[in-house]
């Protein structure tokens, strides 16, 4: 049953996964062409100096691809679910719906989590190879909002998605969209350093959304 | 029982989300249509008066000119009380030179003995994120400009190390050679404190003072290549916050120390002696400072979010006058009430006094209580209405904590 549904996720997601992949990969591309060219044709202190004192940051043409990449999950996941209200089906399964959709969530943040590996991993490469450790190692925290943004992107959308009122479809998506932007303040780099601990917290809080309107949809909605 | 639970956790979070984002969202969104900014006022010692003198913002292009006194002015009278900063204005109008105390100052005397700097608490070590890495400027008699060094240094637990930017890996002759000199003469590594200007957009370079391991403070420049270091006779029991360097061709101190408790010395040239600066009031975390130099008196202006402190001296630095000025607060009472009656408190990250995010959770004032109480009363109705008797006890509870977020919470995200 368990490895029926994940291939069902899978089917689902494939093509949306690679196409978002394949962004992100040419959004890296892109970044380290452009600080190569950056170095090469300027003095490279003179960059250092723009990536440690001005704060510049090399890699902020990825901001958003996170947040694309959860939203693109997440639509490409359950806007089929939802014609022709599909997802009854899959509820009248016997594996039980929290544990139904727990697994639909994990394959989403399992290939989420692959994306933000890919971005994180190649920007802390690329910064590694032109900058000393600590600017490199900067990025990761610079970049840790942005991937807890996609994800929460991710669990909000289905929220809103399984509900079954318009206001409160509407609330959500408001409320969810604050949060959202909440995580894109700040310039420079690890601006979010000291509250990346309460940020981390909506996660699990996103996560636990997905079940409430899940329980709506089957006992409002179904 | 996981099932059982689940219902109840998962509405809750959603609760709890809602909440956080409308305590982030509206209240700043009240400010941006409501609250009125107005810039900061301009405190200054006014060397022909002998007093402080103010230039407070109404908004807009209108501002009030007063003395401490509450004595009013236009703006040419403001700017003539102030003939040792507005001497370019007096100039046009043909009032230079200006006599002052007996003394007479044309534009060359004036400029020649002029200087100003300015620390925001928000640029203070520890107050905003920095990657620790610096660039030690080369001092060649010969070269007029003052190129970038093509390395930066960083301080680790037992030595100095220079970074190539050109290859990205470190220099290791370079290394030894500083390492050394720091360790013959008495440095403790590794660095507490670094203090020193990363720009070359200054008149010269002073490179840094750093604080060693055992609170003894270096002063360490590159002259030709070659590590140029001296072991200050600045007491090791100060406890250091920052250091910040303002090289000035006055040469009259090196830059300024700043204590965790709040003291501010300036650095001299003679013999690196600390000059301590009267500011009682000043804390570090939450305000910020500035220093105004003319040729005959010192004015440190320490300002928070409520007042402005100013504190005059002689040339030499001893205390004469101090001012305290309270801010204006541009919002009219009503709007304030409101603000308060709306959001008993709010969540927010920005801090004027950090570069960096500062999760604060700021109460409302007075007026929140009754908000929360019209919130409690506006939910016992609406429990009525629907034919509910009492509201259950977990959205008393939440409207009695939270007032209108959780209100319009339950309100649109009921568990049903």
């Amino acid at each position: 049953m368990i490895s029926s549904l994940l291939l069902k996720e899978w089917l689902k997601l494939k093509w949306f996964f690679f196409a978002v992949l394949l962004l992100n990969l040419g959004a890296c591309t892109s970044i380290f062409f452009d600080i190569r060219q950056q170095i090469h044709a300027e003095h490279a202190e003179m960059v250092w100096y723009q990536a440690i004192h001005i704060k510049t940051i090399m890699y902020d043409d990825i901001r958003f691809f996170p947040l694309f990449a959860g939203l693109t999950l997440a639509l490409s996941q359950f806007i089929p679910e939802m014609q022709g209200r599909r997802m009854r089906i899959a509820l009248h399964l016997p594996t039980g719906r929290n544990r139904m959709l727990l697994l639909c969530l994990l394959t989403g943040m399992f290939l989420y989590s692959v994306v933000c590996l890919l971005d994180g991993g190649s920007v802390y490469l690329i910064q590694r190879l032109y900058f000393p450790q600590e600017v490199a190692l900067s990025s990761i925290s610079t970049m840790a909002p942005w991937f807890i943004a996609g994800l929460l992107a991710y669990f909000c959308t289905i929220t809103v998605l399984l509900e079954t009122t318009w206001s409160r479809r509407i609330f959500l998506f408001m409320a969810f969209s604050v949060l959202v932007a909440m995580l894109y303040q700040g310039s420079g780099y690890g601006w979010f350093i000291p509250a990346l601990g309460f940020l981390s917290l909506l996660i699990p809080l996103g996560l636990l959304c997905v079940f409430e309107s899940g329980r709506r949809f089957q006992q409002l909605g179904a | 029982m996981m099932s059982r639970l689940l219902p109840v956790v998962s509405h809750t979070s959603i609760i709890i989300l809602a909440v956080l984002a409308m305590s982030y969202s509206l209240p700043a969104g009240f400010d941006k249509v409501f609250g009125q900014q107005i810039g900061n006022p301009l405190l200054f010692f006014s060397p022909l008066q002998k007093r402080f003198i103010y230039r407070e913002s109404l908004g807009g292009h209108r501002f009030n000119y007063l003395n401490e006194e509450g004595v009013r002015f236009d703006r040419p009278e403001f700017e003539a009380q102030l003939p040792f900063l507005y001497y370019k204005n007096l100039e046009k109008k043909n009032m230079l030179p200006v006599t002052v105390q007996g003394r007479v100052f044309n534009k060359q005397a004036i400029k020649a003995d002029k200087q100003g700097l300015e620390i925001k608490s928000r640029h203070l070590d520890g107050h905003h994120v920095q990657v620790e890495l610096y660039p030690l400027f080369n001092n060649d008699p010969e070269v007029a400009i003052m190129p970038f060094p093509e390395d930066v240094f960083r301080f680790t637990d037992q030595t100095m190390e220079f970074i190539n930017a050109d290859f990205n890996r470190v220099e290791q002759e370079l290394t030894d050679r500083f390492t050394s000199a720091l360790r013959e003469n008495g440095f403790d590594f590794p660095a507490t404190v670094i203090g020193g200007k990363t720009t070359n957009l200054k008149p010269f370079d002073e490179g840094y003072f750093i604080r060693d391991n055992r609170g003894q403070v270096f002063h360490l420049k590159r002259v030709l290549n070659e590590p140029v270091v001296v072991k200050t006779p600045i007491d090791p029991g100060l406890d250091i916050l920052d250091i910040i360097l303002s090289e000035n061709r006055r040469k009259e101190f090196y830059g300024t120390i700043i204590t965790r408790q709040g003291e501010i010395y300036l650095i001299s040239y003679d013999n690196y002696r600390l000059i301590s600066l009267p500011v009682e009031q000043y804390r570090p975390a939450a305000m910020d400072f500035k220093l105004m130099i003319n040729p005959l008196f010192k004015t440190a202006v320490t300002s928070n979010t409520v007042s402005v402190y100013g504190a005059a001296t002689d040339g030499s630095f001893a205390p004469l006058r101090s001012f305290e000025l309270v801010r204006r607060d541009p919002n009219p009472r009503i709007i304030r009430i409101s603000r308060d009656l709306l959001f008993p408190f709010q969540i927010r990250f920005t801090n004027p006094h950090r570069e960096q995010a500062d999760l604060q959770l700021q109460p409302g004032g007075l007026w929140s209580v009754v908000g929360i109480l019209i919130a409690t009363g506006l939910l016992l109705l609406h429990s009525r209405k629907k034919g509910q008797g009492a509201p259950a006890i977990g959205e008393l509870a939440l409207v009695l904590v939270t007032g209108l977020y959780g209100l319009l919470a339950i309100t649109f995200v009921a568990r049903v």
